[in-house]
C-alpha cells in the first residue's frame, strides 16, 4: 500500500554538498532546500573554474551541478574532468540540474554519466525524493563500483548477481554493469543470454544495442548493423546506437554511411568533442574536405575547455585546408597548434605539415627550406610514429630531397616490415613522385635485411642458443625500436630462457617494456594477452 | 525589400531562453510556495490559484518543447523501469501545497510494489498537468490511481467536479484517433498527453489516453494507459 514519507534529517546532516550554478537565485534556493533537509556543510560555486577549485580541495558526498553554466565547461564536462583527474571518488553522488533533457545527458557514455538528473523547475519534494534515492543507490552499489574499478571481473559479476537476486531496485544499473563486464571478459555468449532474457520481457533499446555490440565484437557485422538500425528506427535520439552503427559501417568499408551516421550523432550531441573529431576524420578519409574542415574547426572550438583537447584536430585541419587550397588558414592553425601543445612530437609533425602546405601551394622556396630543416632534425630518427615518417617521406620526395626520403623510407620499412598496408603506401609515394619501381626496390632490400636477422635469431633459439639469439635481437631492437616482430621474438625467447633458467629481473623488465610497446603500436595484437599471462606466471 | 532578412532564427535563442525561463519559474514557484504558507488560511485560499497559474506556464513550456523535440526526432525518449510507489509520491508531493491551500483532499490508490517501464519526465509531465487541471475543476476531492490492469499500467486522475464539458470529451476522442485536435491550451495539453501515450509501445501494444465522466467520484476522469 501507499507509504508516507519518512524522516531523513539524520541522513542529510552528515553529508557535505557542493552547489554549482551561474544563477544566484538558483544557488540560494538549492542551498535553502538542503538546509531544510538537514544539510549543514554546503559550498557554492558560480562557474566551472570555481567548482574545480572546490573539488581539488574537498571530497563531497553530493554535487548539485547546473548543466548550462554559460561560457566555459558545462556540468557534464566538469564531471568528466573531475573523474579524469580523480577529484571525484566513488562515493560522490553527482546530480545534474537541467532545463531540458538531452541525448548527451541520457544516452552518453556510461562512465561519464551523472548519478541522476533533475529537470527544472526544481522543487523541494522532487529534490528530496531524488537525493534520498541516489544516496541509497550509492550505498547499495558501493561495493560493486569498487570491484569495477579494481577490474576484479569475477567479483563484479558475483556482487551483481547477489543484488539482482534480492531486490528489483537498481536492477537496470546492475544488469548494465554485469553485461559490460561480461563483454570485457569476452564472455559473449553469457552477455547475449542476459540481453535476450531482458528482451524476452520487453524491447529495451540498451539491451538490443547490447546484442548489437556482441555481434560487432564477434565480427558479425551484418547482424550488428541490423540491430543498431532497429534501435535507431524505434528510438531516433538513441546516441549509443549511432556511435556503434558508425563503427560498424566503417569496418564494413561503407564510409559514406558511416559519415552520415556520425553527422547525425553530432546533431544529437552538439557539445561532444570526440564525436566532432570522429566526424572530421571520417570526412577527411572520404575526401569530403568541406565537411572535414567544418568538423575539425568545431572540434577545436569545443575542445577549448575539455579534457579531450588534442593536437590531432589542429594538424588534420591544417592538412584539409592545404588540400582545399587555403594555405593561410592551414599555416595559422599550425601556429596555434605549436602554441597550444608544448610537445616535441607535435612540433615536429607541425613542421612536416607546414612544409607540405608550402609544397602544395607552390611556394617551393619555403617548402625546400623546411624539407632541409627536417632532414637535419629527424633524418636519422627511427623512433617516430609511422604516420609522421610517411608524411615526411612524401615531403622529401616532393622537394627533390631523394637521400632524406630514402633514409626515412628505409627506417619506416625496417620498423614495419610486416605491415602490408603501410608498405603499399610507401611504394605509392615513390610512384606518385615519378620514380616507378624505386619504392618497390627499396622496400624489398630493407625488408630482406630485417627478415634475415629475425630468421637468424629464430634459428639460434631453435638450436638452443638462447643467449646468442637474445643478443642478436637486442641489437636489432636498438636499430629498429618500433618493429613489432623483433619485440615479439625477443620477448618470446626471453620467456623461454627464463623458463629454463628462472626469472631474471633484467629480462623481465625488458620483456614488459616490449609488451607495452607492442600493445601501444597495435592494440589488437592477440599475442599481448598470452605473453602477459606467461610473464605473470614467471614473476612470482 | 525582403522582410525575411530581418527575421532572426528563433532556434538560436531557444536553448538559452528555455534555460532562463526554467530558472525563473523555479524561483517564482518557490517564492509563492514560501510566502503563501505564511498567510492566514483565507488569504491562502485566495492566493493559491497563483500556484496553479505558474504550474500552467511551466506545463505549457514543457509540452511545447517536448512536442517540438519529438517532431524533430531529438527527444531522448528514455524508457526506464520506475517504482510506481515512488512515482506517485513524487507527483503527489509536487501538488501537495496547492491542494492543501484549496482544501482539496487527495486520495491515493496505487500498487506500491509495482515497477513499470516509461519515460519518467514525460509521464510526470502528463500526470502533474492532469492533477493541476483537476484541482481547478474539482469540488473538494481528487483521486490518483496507478495499477496494472490487463497487462497495462493504468493511471487515473479523478475528481468530484461537474465533469468535462461535451466539447472537451469530443476533443479527447479526436486527439486519440489522431483526427484533429482542439485549439487553445486544452488542445495542447491533450495533444501532448496523447503523444506521450503513443510513444510508449511494447511489442504490438500502444499506449492511449482517455477522458470520461464518472469514475469513483462522479466527476471528470483522466486515464493514461501504458503497455
Amino acid at each position: 500500500m501507499y507509504k508516507e514519507v519518512k524522516d531523513t534529517t539524520a541522513l542529510f546532516a552528515g553529508k557535505s554538498y557542493l552547489i554549482v550554478d551561474d544563477f544566484q537565485g538558483m544557488r540560494s534556493m538549492m542551498r535553502e532546500m538542503l538546509r531544510i533537509f538537514g544539510g549543514k556543510n554546503i559550498d557554492t560555486a558560480t562557474n566551472a573554474n570555481e567548482a574545480i577549485a572546490f573539488l581539488e580541495k574537498n571530497r563531497y558526498d553530493v554535487v548539485l551541478c547546473d548543466y548550462n553554466l554559460g561560457a566555459g565547461k558545462n556540468g557534464l564536462q566538469i564531471l568528466e574532468e573531475g573523474k579524469h583527474r580523480d577529484l571525484i571518488g566513488l562515493a560522490t553522488a553527482w546530480i545534474i540540474i537541467t532545463a531540458e533533457k538531452t541525448s548527451d545527458l541520457v544516452f552518453g557514455a556510461a562512465e561519464h554519466m551523472p548519478d541522476d538528473y533533475i529537470i527544472k523547475p526544481v522543487n523541494e519534494a522532487t529534490m528530496k525524493g531524488r537525493l534520498e534515492k541516489v544516496l541509497a543507490k550509492k550505498e547499495v552499489l558501493g561495493n560493486v563500483e569498487k570491484a569495477v574499478r579494481a577490474k576484479n571481473h569475477a567479483l563484479t559479476i558475483a556482487l551483481c548477481d547477489k543484488l539482482l537476486s534480492t531486490t528489483q531496485t537498481n536492477a537496470a544499473e546492475l544488469l548494465r554493469i554485469k553485461t559490460s563486464t561480461l563483454m570485457t571478459m569476452e564472455q559473449y555468449d553469457l552477455a547475449k543470454q542476459v540481453f535476450n532474457q531482458i528482451l524476452a520481457k520487453r524491447d529495451i533499446p540498451w539491451a538490443r544495442t547490447g546484442l548489437g555490440k556482441v555481434a560487432f565484437l564477434r565480427g558479425e557485422m551484418e547482424q550488428a548493423q541490423q540491430l543498431f538500425r532497429e534501435v535507431i528506427r524505434s528510438n531516433p535520439a538513441y546516441l549509443e546506437a549511432h556511435d556503434w552503427l558508425a563503427r560498424t559501417y566503417e569496418s564494413q568499408g561503407n564510409l559514406d554511411e558511416a559519415q552520415n551516421v556520425l553527422a547525425r550523432s553530432v546533431e544529437l550531441s552538439p557539445t561532444s568533442v570526440v564525436r566532432q573529431r570522429n566526424l572530421g576524420e571520417m570526412a577527411q578519409k572520404r575526401g569530403d574536405l568541406d565537411a572535414a574542415a567544418t568538423a575539425f574547426r568545431k572540434t577545436i572550438k569545443l575542445g577549448e575547455h575539455s579534457i579531450h583537447k588534442a593536437p590531432s584536430a589542429y594538424l588534420n585541419l591544417a592538412k584539409v585546408c592545404a588540400d582545399k587550397g587555403i594555405p593561410s588558414e592551414a599555416l595559422q592553425v599550425l601556429k596555434n597548434a605549436g602554441q597550444e601543445f608544448d610537445n616535441p612530437e607535435v612540433q615536429l609533425h607541425a613542421k612536416v605539415i607546414e612544409g607540405t602546405v608550402y609544397s602544395k601551394s607552390g611556394d617551393h622556396n619555403n617548402a625546400l627550406k623546411l624539407s632541409r630543416e627536417l632532414a637535419a632534425i629527424a633524418g636519422s630518427d627511427n623512433n617516430l610514429p609511422a604516420g609522421i615518417m610517411l608524411e615526411a617521406t612524401q615531403l622529401f620526395l616532393a622537394t627533390g630531397n631523394k637521400e632524406a626520403a630514402d633514409n626515412m623510407a628505409q627506417a619506416l620499412v625496417k620498423n614495419n616490415h610486416e605491415n602490408a598496408e603501410l608498405l603499399g603506401q610507401i611504394g605509392e609515394l615513390y610512384d606518385q613522385a615519378g620514380m616507378h619501381g624505386k619504392g618497390e626496390d627499396l622496400i624489398t632490400t630493407s625488408r630482406q635485411e630485417v627478415v634475415e636477422s629475425n630468421n637468424r635469431a629464430v634459428m639460434l633459439a631453435k638450436e638452443g642458443k638462447l643467449d646468442e639469439s637474445i643478443q642478436l635481437l637486442r641489437e636489432a631492437r636498438v636499430l629498429l625500436p618500433n618493429n613489432k616482430r623483433i619485440m615479439i621474438n625477443l620477448t618470446n625467447v626471453a620467456v623461454l630462457s627464463m623458463r629454463q633458467n628462472g626469472a631474471n629481473a633484467e629480462l623481465m623488465q625488458m620483456s614488459r617494456e616490449c609488451l607495452a610497446n607492442v600493445a601501444a603500436l597495435d592494440p589488437q595484437e592477440k599475442w599481448c594477452s598470452q605473453v602477459q599471462a606467461a610473464l605473470d606466471a614467471l614473476d612470482v | 525589400m525582403d522582410n525575411k532578412e530581418n527575421t532572426p532564427d528563433i532556434s538560436a535563442f531557444l536553448a538559452s531562453a528555455i534555460h532562463d525561463m526554467k530558472n525563473s519559474i523555479s524561483v517564482l514557484m518557490r517564492f509563492l510556495d514560501d510566502n503563501i504558507t505564511k498567510l492566514e488560511p483565507e488569504a491562502q485560499h485566495e492566493a493559491a490559484p497563483m500556484l496553479y497559474e505558474v504550474q500552467r506556464v511551466n506545463d505549457n513550456l514543457l509540452q511545447m518543447l517536448a512536442i517540438y523535440k519529438v517532431g524533430n526526432q531529438f527527444y531522448p525518449f528514455d524508457l526506464t523501469e520506475n517504482s510506481i510507489g515512488e512515482f506517485v509520491r513524487e507527483v503527489a508531493e509536487q501538488n501537495k501545497s496547492l491542494l492543501s491551500y484549496l482544501n482539496i483532499k487527495l486520495d491515493i490508490d496505487c500498487d506500491e510494489d509495482l515497477y513499470w517501464y516509461f519515460d519518467h519526465e514525460l509521464v510526470v509531465g502528463v500526470i502533474a498537468h492532469a492533477l493541476n487541471n483537476a484541482s481547478h475543476y474539482t469540488k473538494d476531492k481528487l483521486r490518483l490511481v496507478a495499477k496494472e490492469e490487463g497487462g497495462e499500467l493504468v493511471i487515473r486522475v479523478e475528481d468530484n467536479g461537474r465533469g468535462y464539458p461535451g466539447q472537451v470529451l469530443d476533443a479527447g476522442d479526436a486527439v486519440n484517433k489522431g483526427v484533429d485536435f482542439a485549439s487553445g491550451s486544452t488542445g495542447l495539453g491533450l495533444y501532448f498527453s496523447s503523444m506521450v501515450a503513443k510513444l510508449h509501445q511494447n511489442r504490438d501494444k500502444i499506449g492511449s489516453m482517455q477522458l470520461e465522466n464518472g469514475g469513483t467520484y462522479g466527476g471528470g476522469c483522466f486515464i493514461l494507459r501504458l503497455p
